[in-house]
Parts: C-alpha cells; structure tokens; sequence
C-alpha cells in the first residue's frame, strides 16, 4: 500500500528537477507582443503580463522549490539526528537541557522564524531552505530523541556495549544506520508542509527580486489580474497543491 | 504548584527566545545607524553617527546592550520604526486588535465544528461526515490557505459579485477568519475522530456496550475526554500555524496588522519592529501554550 504511493512522489520530484536543465522557452523573455495569450501550440500555459512563457516559469519555480525541499530535509535530519542522539547518549541534565532548548524553539512558528532569517539574509531557495530547516530541527530532536532512546533498550545494542563498543563507534554502527530510514520518512511527512511554507515566504516577497519566478511569488504577482485573466493565478497554486498533496500522500499512513 | 510552574517555564522561555532573537538581529550585517540616517534623512557625519550609537548603546559589550534593551522593552520603550518614525509600541498598539481578532476567531471557531463533525466521523466510520471529513483534511494540508483565499476572491468577488476584492469592509474579515476556521476544523475533527476510533478498541469500551449502552453515548461518555485531550495537544501546533498564516492572509487581504506591518517594516530593514514582532508573537503563543497546559491538566492529570 505504501509503496504503490511512493511512486507519484518520485515522478512528481523528477518533474520538479526537470525545471533545473530544461524549460521550453526562456522564462525570463520578455515578448510585450504576446502579453496575455492563451494556452496555445507554442505556450502550452499560455503567457504573463510581460509575455513571458508561464510553463517555463513554473518549471524554474518547480526547480526552486525542490531545493528549498532538499535543504529543509537535509538540515532538519542532519540537526535533528545530532541533536537528538547527543540527548540519547549523554543523559541527565544535558540531556534535559537539549530537550528543553528544542521544545521552546516548536514554540516559535515556523513561519515567523523563516521570516526573520530571510530579512535578514535575503530570500533565495538555499536561505529559505536553511530557515525552514533550522526551524524544524526542535521537532525532529525530540522525534530523533524518543527513537535513539529505544534504539538503546534494544538488545542488539545493549549486546554491542556488553562487547565493549562505546561512544562514536555505537552511535554510528547501530543508531544512525537503524534510524536513518525512519527519520527520513518523518521528514519526508513534513515535505507538504514545507511546500506550502517556502510559497508563503515567497508571496510575502520580503525584498525579494519578485522577477524571479517561485510559485508563491508568482501568485503574488498574478494576483493583480484576478478581474482580467484568472487563469494565470491558477497554474502556480495548481502545482503547489499538487506537489503538496503528492508529498503528503507518500508519507501519510493514515 | 502546577500553575507556578508553568508561569516560571514561560518566562523562562520568553527570555531565552528575546536574548536569541536579539543575538541574532544584533550580529546583522548592515548597520542600523547607516539604515536609520537614510531613512530619517540625517546628515550623514560624524558627530550624528557617534550620538546615535551613544544614544543606541551599540559602543557596549552585548550583554549590557541586551539587558538595556530589556529593561526598556519591559517599561513600553520599544524604540522607534525607522520606516515610520513613530514609536513602534504604539504602532503593534494600533495594529494588534485586528490580528488578534482573525487569527483567535479562526481558531476559536474551530473546535466549535470540530467536536461534532470528528464525533459523527467517528459514530459512522466510512459513512459521509467520516469521508468528508477526510477529503476535507487531505484538502487543506496541500492547498495553501492564500490560494484559496484568492479562488475565493475570484469566485465571491468576480464571478458572483457578492463581495469586492481588496477593499476594507467586513467581507475582508470573513474570508481570512473563515481560512483560518477551515484548516484548523479539518486538522482538529481527523484528531478527535482518530482518538476516539482508538477508545472504540479499548476492552473498557466493548464492556460500556454490554451494559447495555448505545454506540454513541459509550463513545460520548467514555471517549469523549480523551478525545478532546488529543485535540487540545495538538491546538498548539494549529495556534502557531495560524499565526504564520495570518500574516499571508493580512498581506492577501490588504488588512493593516502586525503580520503586514512587518512585511512592510522587514523591506526596509526595520529591526525595532521585527524584534517587537518576535517578542510578541513569542508572548501571545506562550500564553496560549501555558492556557493548553493548565487545559491538559485539568483534562487528564495523569497523563500531564
């Protein structure tokens, strides 16, 4: 059941890394002759206020949007696996000390904390990524927490110490390799989510280069044309939620 | 004791969140005098310079500037917008009740629907409240809340003409509030119906319907409670969602709160405001965080 679902997921990133290497018209050429056409042979979605060729947008925007994914995931599995195995391992007050630090920063929403880092770095797919990212690690110690605790009452790993392995050489010969997979379909659960965070951020622009084409930027953009052109709107919150509820899909086993 | 303890942990939080909030905007790398004399229009000397970073403390150690900082911030001192020039309390003063009114109305309302809907859900598992539910669910975790609002928009404003995009009128309060409402429902009834469903095979429960109790009154009576215990866990997570939200849907909206003040104020590198916005954005989820734990409390000791 779960692996039938995977499938959508991968096909839905393949797509999103497609926009990296090859768009079918250049996104940024402006074409004032071609303002607001239609879906057509040529422009397949048709064109924005600039003439500008919306699929290949999207497709940049896809391309965008599946870094900012790859750094949420990365630092969030990095942090959290680090964080969380150190409160594991070390116990007591220390451990209660990470625990604590990790439970105040889930107060502060996501949201705000992506917000704060982008103003004060700018907006671009890799610093949106690392906001979001850091902003998830709190979660994901206190999940990488509770699993490399029961990792421990194993008895594979209490016959491992009993052998004498200790330290760096238990943590990385049986916790990481047996939490790793879990970890990653915890965060992959938390990629919908990321999605639609990282096209918030993008449609509150921040100082951004509102050229730039992210979904949730062009929303913003396009948002002026609800009377005239409704369409262009569409596209951009069509493949958001797409992605999203592929991504949620995937990971969900409810 | 337990209230004791909760107030001592918020304010213990509040702290460490405004000292790494303020770490954080203080290591900047564009100086705020430089920002203040072009948006202020001052001569750019010498003399303004060093009497700005007198009169800022920015020539003292971090940790004093930090606890000068507090002290006023605790005393209603919360500098001045460099973007606006007015003080910047006065500002979130002005700015707040509307915020507050969006983003607790939508919260608000939903446990209101969420109860019933999660408790017919879980009355007749498969049946149409349960699968409506669900779609509903699985809906509003991938559409983001500012599309909708725009589909809306179009919808209500354009093609039915019942109310008008972009304008300041009570319809631009409907919407946001009923955005807010309809995620949090969605989230908070699959909560309770799922605890409930997780009562449903408790031996305890098989036992209620051998003495003779209807399905429904077993699950009211002996599920009801931790239902609402699981709901109310995961409030916090909707509460700070909503929080994040509010400030998209303000800026959608054209709704003049915090969120689009500090979308505002964040262009033009405005630190007074968005530390205050950290300060109070922090304080407001602590306070409703500190409000969840005294509810779980009272719900289920035990379990606290």
């Amino acid at each position: 059941m779960k692996r039938v679902r995977v499938l959508p997921a991968l096909a839905v990133l393949a797509l999103m890394l497609v926009g990296a290497i090859w768009q079918p018209h250049d996104p940024d050429a402006i074409d004032l002759a071609l303002r607001f056409a239609p879906p057509s042979f040529g422009h397949s979605l048709g064109t924005d206020q600039l003439g500008r060729d919306v699929l290949a947008r999207l497709m940049v925007g896809g391309w965008r949007t599946a870094v900012v994914l790859g750094c949420v995931a990365a630092i969030g599995m990095v942090g959290g696996s680090v964080f969380g195995i150190a409160a594991a391992m070390l116990g007591g007050w220390r451990a209660a000390l990470i625990l604590r630090t990790a439970e105040m920063f889930i107060v502060v929403p996501t949201l705000v904390m992506a917000l704060t880092a982008t103003a004060l770095f700018g907006l671009n797919p890799v610093t949106a990524g690392a906001a979001l990212g850091l902003a998830g690690i709190g979660p994901y110690t206190l999940f990488a927490h509770a699993l490399a605790r029961r990792l421990l009452g194993e008895p594979f790993v209490q016959a491992a110490r009993a052998l004498g392995v200790g330290g760096p050489g238990l943590v990385l010969r049986h916790l990481v390799p047996n939490m790793t997979p879990v970890l990653f379909a915890h965060i992959g659960a938390n990629a919908g989510l990321a999605t639609t965070a990282y096209a918030a951020l993008a449609f509150l622009g921040l100082g951004a280069d509102p050229s730039r084409p992210d979904w949730g930027a062009m929303l913003f953009e396009y948002r002026a044309f609800i009377f005239d052109h409704p369409l262009l709107m569409v596209w951009p919150g069509l493949a958001i939620a797409v992605v999203a509820a592929t991504l949620n899909a995937a990971f969900d086993a409810d | 004791m337990l209230p004791a303890r909760i107030t001592l942990r918020t304010v213990a939080s509040l702290l460490a969140i405004s000292l790494v909030a303020f770490a954080v905007i203080s290591a900047m790398p564009s100086d705020p005098v430089a920002i203040a004399i072009r948006a202020w229009n001052l001569p750019p000397d010498g003399a303004t310079v060093a009497g700005l970073r007198a009169q800022w403390g920015l020539d003292r150690p971090f940790l004093e500037r930090y606890g000068a900082w507090l002290s006023r911030f605790v005393r209603g001192d919360w500098g001045i917008s460099f973007r606006t020039g007015e003080p910047v309390l006065q500002e979130f003063q002005q700015r707040l009740p509307l915020t507050l009114t969006i983003a607790l109305s939508g919260l608000a309302l939903a446990p209101l629907f969420a109860i019933p809907l999660g408790f017919f859900a879980a009355l007749h598992p498969r049946g149409l409240v349960d699968r409506a539910t669900r779609t509903l669910a699985v809906f509003v975790q991938a559409v983001p809340s500012i599309w909708l609002g725009l589909i809306l928009l179009y919808v209500l404003g354009v093609q039915m003409r019942w109310i008008r995009p972009f304008t300041r009128d009570w319809t631009g309060l409907v919407l946001p509030i009923g955005l807010i409402a309809l995620h949090s429902l969605a989230v908070l009834t699959r909560v309770y119906r799922r605890d409930l469903l997780e009562i449903a095979r408790e031996p305890f429960f098989r036992t209620a319907l051998a003495k003779g109790l209807g399905r429904g009154a077993a699950l009211w009576r002996h599920g009801h409670a931790h239902a609402l215990y699981a709901m109310v866990s995961t409030f916090r997570a909707e509460a700070s969602w909503a929080v994040g939200s509010t400030a998209a849907l303000e800026v959608l909206f054209g709704l003049p709160g915090i969120g689009q003040f500090l979308v505002e104020s964040i262009a033009a590198r405005d630190y007074p405001v968005l530390q205050a916005y950290v300060m109070v954005v922090a304080l407001w989820l602590l306070v409703l965080n500190a409000g969840v734990a005294l509810c779980l409390a009272w719900l289920g000791p035990r379990r606290a």
